[in-house]
């Protein structure tokens, strides 16, 4: 119920948090368009980081497909005001 | 707790889709061209995982090179991390069987498809399912990262293999049990149960994972074998979004109730769906009016309250969200189209996929019927 704001066009704030030894980026928020997929998300990080190998995670816990909608994430996953991505060159959180 | 598992649930764990695969011709090199495989694909499996069984019947034929892998119905790549049946139940609506499908080995879509190393990747993409809903459930993910290596080992194995009851062995230890008899008596006695309910806290207990699947046939008749197949993703919305049980005295939230709350948008004021259903307990919600995409004109609001489906009818596909301007058709789970007066408790229960995830497959569609003057 909570998801059905007027306007599911808004942005979501993403948290991008480096784990292990990824590198950190200059810049650790950023908006998304809540419709965009979460492949766009992990897009903008290989390109950030150059890598192709990247292990992309919500709240330490679990990687979402490609095809879920930010926005779904940030309704199911997301608090205080944001969704935290964290990112790794090797896997994680298995 | 859940022991030997319901006779549904032994029903689901062993269903099937027969497949009839055929090799792409651009990947066919000798004559005669090769028979196309015949093989049953597990509804809980995933497409990859029949590869081993594949292969020999092209091996002879493929061009030179290294195999990537994947399937296509129609022309239309197929999502391997999608379980088989739930890729059955939504691109093929008139169910075929066997199901023709197209397997490639040579040129991979990774524009289109996320690349796949077969079964460890379709491993990692379960247990990633599977942690993401237990933090749906109990608002983390330490049950299953916890696991020892060795049980995360035997519940992949009884996934694989489709062992029902070592897999209901291992995942109970996962405490993701929100279902059974127990959730029903808390969702009719919300407070009292509070003392008994130990592990299944009632803040925890109210939600279901669901992931979902809405395809818009556009203008519809009744018969299925009309509606064109998809040839495209992008035509089809795919939302996760859990359903949260409200507690209400004496009530037992049914499928209807579920899918409305998914779906706010199929269910203005009125009832919207004229299959039977014995109670409908139309709540007032606010906002329930507005579609998401497009602006919401109060005009439109009051309109649908006594004219429901001659909203104004632009049928655009919508890429994220349903515009509420069409009518829900049809609801799929496990390929049965499920009485909407079932209890949601019994359809969790039976019918979830082994991570954990409710998968429903839902048609909607606008009447084809002379209404279409406005």
């Amino acid at each position: 119920m909570t998801s059905e704001s007027p306007n599911s066009s808004r942005k979501v704030v993403v948290h991008l948090r480096a784990t292990g030894d990824a590198p950190i980026l200059k810049q650790a928020k950023f908006k998304i368009a809540g419709t965009d997929k979460f492949a766009k998300v992990i897009a903008f990080l290989r390109r950030q980081l150059h890598r192709d190998t990247l292990f992309v995670y919500v709240n330490s816990a679990f990687s979402p497909n490609p095809d879920e909608l930010v926005n779904d994430l940030y309704n199911n996953f997301g608090f205080d005001g944001k969704l935290v991505v964290n990112y790794a060159c090797s896997m994680a959180w298995g | 707790m859940v022991g030997v598992g319901s006779e549904a649930q032994k029903y689901v764990w062993e269903g099937a889709i027969p497949l009839q695969i055929h090799l792409h011709e651009s990947e066919i090199t000798t004559l005669p061209s090769p028979e196309p495989a015949l093989i049953l694909a597990p509804r809980i499996g995933y497409l990859p995982l029949l590869v081993p069984q594949i292969k020999p019947y092209f091996s002879d034929t493929l061009p030179p090179g290294v195999d990537t892998v994947w399937f296509d119905f129609k022309g239309m790549p197929l999502k391997w991390y999608i379980p088989t049946g739930v890729l059955f139940d939504l691109l093929c609506l008139e169910p075929e069987r066997p199901w023709n499908l197209t397997v490639h080995f040579r040129g991979y879509p990774g524009d289109l498809l996320s690349p796949c190393e077969g079964e460890d990747s379709v491993k990692w993409s379960y247990i990633n399912s599977l942690k993401e809903a237990a933090y749906i459930i109990n608002g983390n993910s330490k049950n299953v990262m916890n696991m020892s290596q060795i049980d995360q080992f035997e519940l992949w194995r009884s996934v694989l293999n489709r062992e029902m009851e070592a897999y209901l062995r291992i995942s109970s230890k996962l405490k993701l049990g929100i279902v059974g008899e127990d959730y029903t008596k808390i969702v009719m006695s919300p407070r009292q149960s509070n003392n008994e309910a130990d592990s299944v806290g009632p803040s925890r207990a109210g939600r279901i994972p669901v992931r979902l699947y809405v395809r818009n046939v556009g203008e519809y008749t009744d018969d299925l074998e009309d509606v064109p197949p998809v040839d495209s993703w992008d035509r089809i919305c795919y939302m996760n979004k859990p359903v949260e049980i409200q507690r209400e005295e004496g009530k037992i939230l049914n499928l209807y109730d579920a899918i409305k709350m998914l779906l706010p948008e199929f269910f203005p004021d009125e009832p919207s769906i004229d299959e039977e259903l014995s109670k409908l307990e139309l709540e007032d919600e606010p906002g329930i009016g507005g579609s998401n995409l497009s602006d919401p004109d109060p005009d439109t609001n009051t309109v649908r309250k006594t004219e429901l489906v001659t909203v104004k009818n632009e049928t655009q596909l919508y890429p994220s969200h349903p515009t509420g301007k069409s009518e829900i058709k049809l609801v799929r789970i496990q390929g049965i189209e499920p009485k909407l007066d079932i209890p949601f408790s019994w359809v969790v229960t039976n019918l979830i996929y082994p991570e954990h995830f409710l998968h429903m497959c839902v048609c909607v569609g606008v009447s084809q019927d002379p209404s279409k003057t406005s």
